[in-house]
């Protein structure tokens, strides 16, 4: 029983990272209708800095916060060059980003090597209860989710900017009417899914080995959390990353084997199929 | 000459028509004619093997995306069935190898098939996902199911058994120049079957469901079917490409399949140009060239190894970025834009309203 | 108020509005009249800052708002939000939408729906309120009875003149009804294929029975608009 609940804590803590990720897929998706490749290389880097920074003496906190606000400002960039030329098709930006994310590669090798990140937890040691033997930082993990969701749900119901960014994706004609850029919302977008991802891999990098070469098994993953909310709903997804990242878990720790990546690709293409029909009306609405 | 999309009348004038008057076949020819005696002038043909290679994969795969307007990320995994099928047919049935090439191809489209099925109704990123998962579920089965050597790979026969007599250091050039030239044999009769396609009034048909799927299917183009054909094609061609890979890299295993790989076969028909019959090659022939000269950059003295990947990485990504944003067509339709341009005729848009 | 003169916008090839000139003083309330595809969107448009005109020159004392055509709400965003968005271009303070349901009280109970459920008349009068919103001094509204049972737009209409009056707001309408559009206005632009083909107060355009012949049917009797 212990052993259960310990895999559904640690499951549950990676399902949170992949909805993290998974959220900065569907805030870009909603606005801009592109699928942004780069979402995990937001959290390498992130992690990355942070740990760098920690290790070379930054204190914890401002660690952190700095290696969030990197990737919220590498995202930043990857909005504008993906958006530059007006009017490219969605399935062309999707290659963009993925190009994007291959200098994400080299340039992260390029600054750290091509090592996994040391770990350097935000709160160390191991929580133990009901039998359960868990990190801390997992739990973490959850509760920081948690808390970035409802912060989403606020922002889009809550502030003009969020309502604005909305407006620009159900209505770009009346959008402009009224003022709105679509590009400042388009590349706003970009900033917040940068800043999510960033939020994963500061959590994230302690916990797993994030490596350059993370950043595509990171993708898949959030990716396949954002398509159980058919890249609009954050509460789906973060429903669908925890479901993945419980299912992940147990598979592993019941010594099935490590088939994160392809369990899933696999529960998304099922998911997409199943949901084609109503899938495919919102693509041909745009 | 004139033909219909859509309803539109398009003329065709200056260079793209003079290019398309002439059939191809000549210029088929006389590219194969080139191929052909490229390998005698070479000391070493595993260059100008992955080039041929790629080629045979981007042409299918150009045809998919250009003319379905969808994203295949994971091709790799047809040449992986094709390789797989050489490789079981000859070291695991004892089967000859050429039966396995003839079979590749064909197991390669009956799993497209297959997959195609319940894949293609998706999407855009969905799709593009999609065949990805595919190439992932493809490297696991090689990497635990027995018969496909469960991690520890299959080793295909060769093609022509070593005849008694022959020294391996005398026979093995001549076995691999029967190789490049089986490559280049598959290359012609891909590029055939693809100008076929493109031509066709089938070809016309589904380019016009890249612009967009209503539309399509108000003018009478069967959705779904048509995008299976197209996407069975290309893996046919991938699977013959994959056939050869397995006799040219003898060792069949999950690692010889790489995602970086299936990402090179997108980023060749990027640059090559999706819609045009020669992207594939062009497509191949830059990016392998531009691959081999990074790593002969990383490999100088004096470099450190870690700069080695980031030179791949690096190349790779800012290609597909400044291809994208200043040609996104591609590199030949880029070329024939410009050239019509010079010649100061219309580009050939439609007469009507 | 507005003055444009030689106006010229182009989509591509083709010419939408073709050397336009008109001119509407402060607190006025003017129609542009026309056929379909005469051009009355592009050179609202243009006025809005939404299309770039290729020649001419556009006035405008003060900021203008749009109530477009087909009423164009954001469809996921309560009424409320979508009043607000109406004053993007304000600060964040001058985003109060009190304001607006005063004048159009009929929008209270509707606040917190979501703007893509309501009908067809209730999303126009959002669409007022939302134009509202920015404070402008030059109302554009853009085919009103478009899709509109006649009361709905009569009381639309009420509301719109007693803004008129009562915030001096100038009003430009651009209607297919010429009929409603020459009960509402004083003044009157008649546009077709992108030129301005007549222009002056409403009564004597009516009155103008070559005019009339063309491009109005039969309004003498006012018989087709009780039959509607």
């Amino acid at each position: 029983m212990s052993a259960f609940l310990t895999y559904l804590l640690s499951g549950l803590s990676v399902g949170a990272s992949f909805a993290l990720i998974g959220a900065g897929f569907v805030v870009v998706h909603r606005v801009t209708h592109v699928v942004n490749f780069t979402q995990g290389t937001f959290a390498v880097l992130a992690g990355w800095v942070t740990a760098s920074l920690i290790t070379n003496g930054t204190p914890h906190g401002l660690g952190e916060l700095i290696g969030v606000i990197a990737a919220g400002a590498v995202g930043l960039g990857v909005g504008a060059v993906t958006l530059a030329r007006r009017g490219t098709p969605p399935f062309v930006a999707l290659l963009m980003t993925l190009g994007l994310s291959f200098l994400g590669v080299a340039v992260v090798i390029a600054l750290f090597g091509d090592h996994p990140a040391p770990s350097v937890p935000l709160v160390s040691g191991i929580a133990d209860f009901l039998g359960v033997r868990i990190e801390w930082q997992r739990l973490l993990i959850i509760g920081v989710a948690l808390v970035a969701f409802v912060v989403i749900a606020l922002f889009f119901e809550r502030t003009d900017l969020g309502r604005a960014m909305t407006a620009a994706a159900s209505n770009p004609r009346a959008a402009r009417l009224v003022g709105i850029s679509i590009r400042r919302m388009g590349l706003a977008s970009f900033t917040i899914g940068g800043l999510l991802g960033g939020i994963a891999g500061v959590l994230l990098a302690p916990m797993q080995q994030l490596s350059a070469y993370s950043d595509l098994g990171l993708a898949f993953s959030g990716f396949a959390a954002a398509v159980f909310g058919g890249l609009v709903s954050p509460w789906l997804t973060l429903l669908g990353g925890l479901v993945l990242g419980v299912a992940g878990s147990m598979l592993q720790g019941y010594e099935i084997g490590s088939f994160q990546n392809q369990l899933s690709l696999v529960l998304m293409v099922i998911v997409m199929i199943v949901r084609a029909k109503a899938l495919g009306r919102q693509e041909e609405a745009k | 000459m004139t033909y219909t999309v859509l309803n539109r009348t398009i003329r065709d004038r200056g260079f793209a028509a003079w290019w398309r008057r002439w059939s191809p076949a000549p210029q088929i020819a006389l590219v194969g004619l080139i191929a052909a005696v490229i390998p005698l002038l070479l000391t070493e043909q595993s260059l100008y093997m992955k080039i041929l290679l790629a080629a045979i994969v981007v042409t299918g795969l150009g045809l998919f995306m250009g003319y379905a307007g969808q994203a295949a990320l994971g091709q790799g995994a047809f040449v992986a069935t094709g390789a797989l099928t050489v490789a079981v047919f000859s070291a695991q049935w004892g089967l000859p190898s050429w039966l396995g090439l003839v079979a590749a191809p064909v197991i390669s489209g009956l799993c497209a098939a297959l997959i195609g099925w319940p894949l293609l109704r998706l999407r855009g990123h969905y799709l593009a996902f999609g065949t990805l998962a595919v190439l992932l579920l493809v490297q696991l089965a090689m990497q635990s199911i027995p018969l496909f050597g469960a991690g520890q790979g299959v080793v295909a026969e060769p093609l022509i058994d070593r005849p008694d007599g022959i020294r391996a250091r005398a026979w093995n050039p001549i076995l691999n120049l029967v190789y490049v030239y089986l490559a280049v044999a598959v290359l012609i009769i891909v590029l055939i079957m693809a100008h076929r396609v493109i031509a066709s009034r089938y070809g016309r048909g589904i380019r016009a469901l890249a612009g967009s799927e209503s539309a399509a299917a108000s003018s009478g183009v069967p959705i779904l079917g048509s995008k299976l054909k197209v996407f069975v094609i290309a893996a046919v061609f991938a699977g013959a490409a994959g056939g050869i890979t397995a006799l040219w890299y003898p060792y069949v295993n999950q690692e010889a399949f790489p995602i970086a790989d299936s990402f090179g076969y997108v980023i060749m028909a990027v640059v090559g140009g999706m819609t045009s019959l020669w992207g594939g090659v062009v497509g191949a022939a830059i990016i392998v060239l531009l691959l081999e000269l990074l790593n002969r950059i990383a490999t100088l003295p004096g470099v450190p190894e870690v700069l080695a990947h980031t030179m791949q990485y690096a190349g790779y990504g800012l290609v597909l970025v400044l291809v994208l944003l200043f040609m996104p067509k591609g590199l030949m339709p880029a070329l024939a834009a410009a050239t019509q341009r010079r010649r100061g005729r219309g580009s050939g848009h439609g007469s009507g309203p | 108020m507005l003055r444009i003169t030689d106006l010229v916008v182009r989509y591509g090839a083709a010419t939408a509005v073709d050397g336009v000139s008109l001119e509407i003083a402060d607190g006025e309330m003017v129609a542009l009249v026309g056929p379909n595809g005469a051009g009355k969107s592009s050179l609202v448009n243009a006025v809005s800052g939404l299309v770039k005109p290729a020649a001419g020159r556009i006035e405008i004392d003060g900021r203008s708002a749009q109530v477009p055509e087909g009423r164009q709400m954001f469809p996921d965003l309560s009424v409320d939000d979508n009043l607000r968005m109406g004053a993007w271009r304000l600060s964040r303070n001058a985003r109060d939408t009190a304001r607006i349901y005063e004048l159009l009280p009929e929008l209270v109970p509707l606040r917190r729906r979501r703007a893509g459920l309501l009908s067809g008349g209730q999303q126009q009068m959002v669409s007022i309120g939302r134009a509202l919103m920015a404070r402008p001094e030059l109302l554009l509204v853009d085919e009103l009875s478009l899709g509109l049972a006649p009361l709905v737009t009569e009381k639309l209409v009420a509301h719109l003149r007693r803004i008129n009056q009562e915030s001096g707001t100038t009003i430009l309408l651009i209607e297919q009804e010429v009929a409603l559009a020459f009960e509402i206005c004083a003044r009157a632009y008649v546009l077709e294929a992108g030129r301005v083909v007549a222009s002056g107060d409403t009564a004597t355009l009516a009155g103008d029975k070559a005019l009339a012949a063309i491009y109005f049917g039969d309004l003498s009797t006012g018989a087709e608009e009780d039959e509607r």
